[in-house]
């Protein structure tokens, strides 16, 4: 066993280094990592970064420009993320990926613009003026920062993942190949229509993986000990993600009346099809320090066998590139949906992942960790939304039989 | 929906070095369309209906459910103190403003040509929308606007008053100020009480003299809250409390001999408000003192209203006629940049509608979707008009208040007559020339002040103000004006209009009802001033191209910043009444970002 399976909840579920690890037959494994997850910018068409949502221009009836409610939202997921894998060969493994956000923070950084001179004021509107007056009108000012999605599970992944055995072919090349099959569960929820400051927790509105995916993963270790183990590991994954269409409840202006009355025009149901995703990725993994191997419970009391298993520190290094197919909105009304698709446009991301991993296998823990950071704003995307995520985690190996 | 986005998909599906060429970004849906509508009334209106359904959804809630709804909402509190049938359930639960333009409506309705009601059912059937929804759609300007001016009426008079306007030497300086004949006689240089004109206040004054102007208001004048400028600029200004409700400002004004000067006075009281939010002192509206200095020549009506740019003021609608000695070859234009209410969502449902009737001539006019008229429009038969409101109070809900004052538990501000639109359309349908046009809109009892022009193919050419003529004064509430008069023009071929009376100046007789007071439009209406200022713009604009103005300068004249207003510019239009061929700009704001496109109106 050299290293474990990840499937990382905000890349496109390929790409993580070693894509083409499976367990051994009867292996179970464990992971437990928390993921935090920041986002407060977007990128456009032209690939500006701009804030999440566009300005909002408000007029008095007949009075003109009242003022433009700028807002520079910044969302915070903190996810708890349940990984369980088992062999059921040595080439094929079976995963379940649980993923519960913790909670969802969002702090809306609402700002001002004075719009037209106002004759019955004597000003224009300040902030606090427009929203005395649309309070006036049934439209609550919306908090500053709200706290959402307590306990709540995104949406749920099922996947195989089956690797090629090592023909002689693959061992001349010094290739391993795998394919990953993986499937969405729907138990995460939709946003309320009807508030501001929501967020969604399925995979849709995460961005981070498709309802199905289908990746063909290749490693190429390098500079490989006497043990089987490399120095360094050169990994390639192509990834197809498709999202299904799914249907959404229109806002009536029950909470919102000014800013959220759409159903009367868009109709009581509208559905997205967001739009599949086509993913490359390649990583090199760094092992600089394969540690002591000790004959321990892990390996068997064997020292040979012990410096089989995965180095005590190993450096992955990632870069993803993520073409994104434009989003398709249906509603009755096609002013609406366009001003929806212009943000959701065809477009890509780039997520740059560095991550460190711990392993003790070799000194008899069956025990590894991570911490890794994911950036999506280093290189300019299109119609994307650029989060950003720290993660850290803990990953057991256990054999029952 | 976007039918490439399943293209992309396929394509990515199947090809990992796909461009990304045949992927673009969504293409946004017009803004404008252009909507051919034929056969009976109610086949023209369904065709409308089913041809715009989502937009006229979008319409009704962007612009009545989500914005005006709510706006006039907060009227109800005050309202319903003076007008307690209005505390009633029927209008509590947030339904008070579309049951305030529902009653409105069936009043109107039984004023609307049976044929525009027919139409009408035929959009509603169309488009899924309610027939009393489709009535308020095409009804709510004329209704609003009455409500609306009675509201602003009622404000002005809690707010300061300008009473009284002197000017030191125009005692003693040895010129006629005030167009009397007379020179340095007793009192020259005072006017109090003080009352707008449409005209200079003072003419020749010394190229530096003192302005003394008094304000009252019975809670006091905030001397912090007076705004004096000499045009675009502050002008410093000495407060002196004469008494509890009385203010006096005072400056020294210096201007370049034979010069024009605008003087603009703005002032708040010292009473804070909390209803409607936000807080506010109630303030007068911005008063305008015009004034020639010595040199200039001119009498008070002669003077023409110098551009204010201080970023406070927006122009009103405005509108030209023109033919004969005025245009290239003695063309019959009209034009119109109209703005009253975009609210960041009018634009997005703007439509040039052309009919093609199963009797009768076809006809084109520039509108929104689910509205069965428009501002502008001509017929085949060359006929074509441009309407901008004119804010009065001798409208038909002031009407209907004096009917009922005997018993207010049940009065309610309910507008009667013909709204505009549908005036308008009856002259579409039927004039063959403007005089015949006149006399069909003299034929309506209008629900609102309104200002239009009216011309044809052979250059006939009216202006024609409208009002509800509450108090029943002989004219009917009409007022018809040509080329000859000279009251807005510069010589035989052009009329020009903004959002004022200018033959109906006295709009309404002064009396005070209930200690609110009733005066003509040009003490109290917002865009008065506002109005002085564009028209006289535009007679210079005019002026300067006459006998060479195309429908290309004529284009380039109304979409001019200094008659534009840059929030609420609804439309932009030429008529070519000889060729038939509409000209518009809109689906943007201003509407006159965008480009002007052709419509031709079909040949009889």
């Amino acid at each position: 066993m050299k290293r474990l399976l990840l499937v990382s909840l905000l890349v496109a579920s390929g790409a993580q280094a070693a894509e083409t690890v499976v367990l051994p037959q009867s292996t179970f494994l464990l992971d437990f990592s928390y993921l935090q997850s920041s986002l407060d910018a977007r990128y456009d068409q032209d690939r500006q970064k701009l804030p999440l949502i566009d300005p909002i221009l408000r007029y008095e009836p007949g009075g003109g420009l009242q003022g433009t409610i700028g807002a520079r939202p910044e969302a915070v997921f903190r996810m708890l993320v349940l990984q369980l894998g088992y062999g059921i060969t040595d080439n094929l493994t079976a995963l379940v990926f649980v993923p519960i956000v913790l909670n969802t923070s969002i702090t809306a950084n609402l700002s001002w613009q004075p719009g037209d001179y106002q004759p019955s004021l004597g000003r224009p509107y300040s902030q606090d003026d427009f929203w005395a007056w649309a309070r006036s009108m049934g439209q609550p000012r919306p908090p500053d920062y709200a706290e959402t999605n307590k306990g709540v599970l995104a949406d749920m992944v099922v996947g195989m993942r089956y690797k090629l055995k090592p023909y002689a072919w693959l061992q001349r090349l010094g290739l391993q190949v795998a394919g990953t099959l993986a499937f969405a569960l729907p138990t995460g929820k939709s946003p309320d229509p009807e508030e501001l400051l929501v967020a969604g927790t399925t995979s849709w509105e995460l961005h981070s993986y498709g309802d199905i995916e289908a990746h063909l993963s290749v490693d190429r270790p390098l500079f490989v000990d006497e043990y089987g183990v490399p120095r360094i590991n050169l990994g390639a994954d192509v990834g197809y993600s498709f999202f299904r269409p799914r249907e959404y409840t229109a806002a009536r202006g029950t909470v919102n009346p000014l800013l959220l009355t759409q159903a009367p025009y868009v109709g009581e149901k509208y559905w997205i099809d967001p739009g599949d995703w086509f993913t490359t990725a390649f990583s090199i993994d760094l092992n600089p320090f394969f540690g002591p191997a000790e004959a321990t419970i892990v390996s068997g009391k064997n020292v040979e066998r012990a410096k089989t298993l995965p180095p005590m520190v190993s450096i992955t290094l990632t870069y993803n590139y993520i073409l994104t197919a434009g989003s398709n909105w249906w509603s009755q009304s096609p002013l609406w949906e366009y001003d929806r698709e212009k943000m959701w446009g065809q477009g890509d991301k780039h997520a740059f992942k560095a991550q460190l991993n711990l392993s003790f296998l070799r000194v008899g823990l069956p025990l590894q960790m991570y911490i890794g950071y994911r950036a999506q704003d280093l290189f300019h995307g299109k119609n994307t939304r650029a989060a950003n995520t720290f993660s850290f985690g803990l990953r057991m190996v256990a054999k029952f039989w | 929906m976007r039918p490439s986005t399943l293209v992309c998909s396929a394509t990515l599906a199947t090809a990992v070095t796909l461009t990304l060429t045949s992927c673009g970004p969504p293409v946004a849906p017009p803004t404008r369309e252009l909507v051919t509508l034929n056969g009976d009334a109610y086949s023209r209106g369904l065709q409308h209906g089913q041809q715009l359904s989502a937009k006229i959804k979008g319409f009704y809630t962007t612009l009545l459910t989500a914005s005006l709804f709510p706006y006039l909402g907060r009227e109800q509190p005050d309202i319903a103190t003076l007008l307690t049938e209005y505390g009633n359930d029927r209008y509590k639960n947030g339904r008070f403003a579309y049951e305030l333009l529902l009653d409105s409506a069936k009043s109107l309705e039984r004023s609307i040509p049976l044929s525009a009601r027919e139409e009408m059912r035929g959009i509603a059937d169309g488009s899924g929308l309610t027939y009393d929804e489709v009535l308020i759609l095409n009804t709510f300007v004329d209704s609003t606007l009455a409500v609306r001016g009675i509201a602003l009426a009622i404000r002005l008079s809690r707010a300061p008053v300008l009473e009284r306007v002197e000017v030191v030497e125009a005692g003693s300086d040895g010129a006629d100020n005030d167009g009397d004949g007379m020179t340095d006689e007793a009192g020259e240089g005072v006017l109090d009480p003080y009352n707008p004109t449409r005209g200079a206040t003072f003419v020749e004054l010394p190229a530096s003299f003192t302005l003394k102007l008094r304000v009252r208001d019975s809670d006091g004048v905030d001397p912090a809250l007076v705004r004096l400028q000499l045009g675009a600029e502050p002008l410093e200004a000495t407060k002196t409390e004469l008494a509890a409700d009385l203010l006096e400002v005072s400056a020294n004004v210096t201007a370049p001999a034979a010069s024009t000067l605008l003087v603009m006075l703005g002032a708040g009281d010292k009473k804070v408000l909390p209803n409607p939010p936000p807080d506010h002192a109630s303030f007068m509206r911005d008063t305008e003192l015009l004034f020639t200095t010595r040199g200039a020549g001119l009498t008070a009506d002669q003077v023409s209203w110098p551009v204010l740019s201080d970023g406070r003021t927006r122009p009103p609608s405005i509108a030209l006629s023109l033919q004969g000695p005025a245009t290239a070859g003695g063309a019959p234009l009209i034009a119109q940049h109209f703005a009253l209410l975009d609210a960041n969502t009018s634009y997005k449902h703007t439509a040039v509608f052309v009919h093609e009737p199963d009797k009768g001539r076809p006809f084109a006019y520039v509108g929104w979707a689910g509205v069965a008229w428009g501002f502008a429009g001509m017929n085949a038969s060359g006929v074509g008009y441009a309407c901008n409101s004119s804010d009065t109070l001798d409208n038909s809900v002031v009407g209907a208040v004096f009917d009922q004052v005997a018993d207010l538990s049940k009065a309610k501000l309910v507008a009667k007559g013909t709204p505009i639109g549908f005036a308008m359309r009856r002259v579409l349908e039927t004039a063959t020339d403007a005089a015949q046009a006149a006399t069909i809109t003299r034929g309506f009892e209008h629900a609102y002040g309104w200002s239009c022009l009216l011309g044809d193919a052979a250059g006939g050419q009216r202006a024609v103000e409208v009002d509800s003529d509450v108090f029943k004064e002989g004219s009917m509430g009409f007022y018809e004006y040509g080329t000859a008069e000279r009251l807005s023009s510069n010589g035989d071929g052009d009329l020009v209009i903004a959002s004022d009376y200018t033959k109906n100046v006295n709009d309404i007789v002064r009396l005070t009802v209930a200690g609110q007071k009733i005066v003509p439009q040009r003490e109290w209406a917002g865009t008065f001033f506002r109005s002085r200022r564009a028209a006289s713009h535009l007679l210079r604009d005019v002026k300067a191209a006459y006998g060479q103005l195309d429908r290309a300068s004529v284009q380039a004249i109304i979409s001019n910043p200094e008659v534009v207003d840059m929030s609420d510019s609804m439309n932009a239009v030429v008529l070519d009444l000889k060729n038939r061929k509409l000209w518009s700009a809109h689906g943007q704001v201003p509407a006159t970002k965008g480009p002007f496109i052709e419509t031709e109106v079909p040949a009889p």
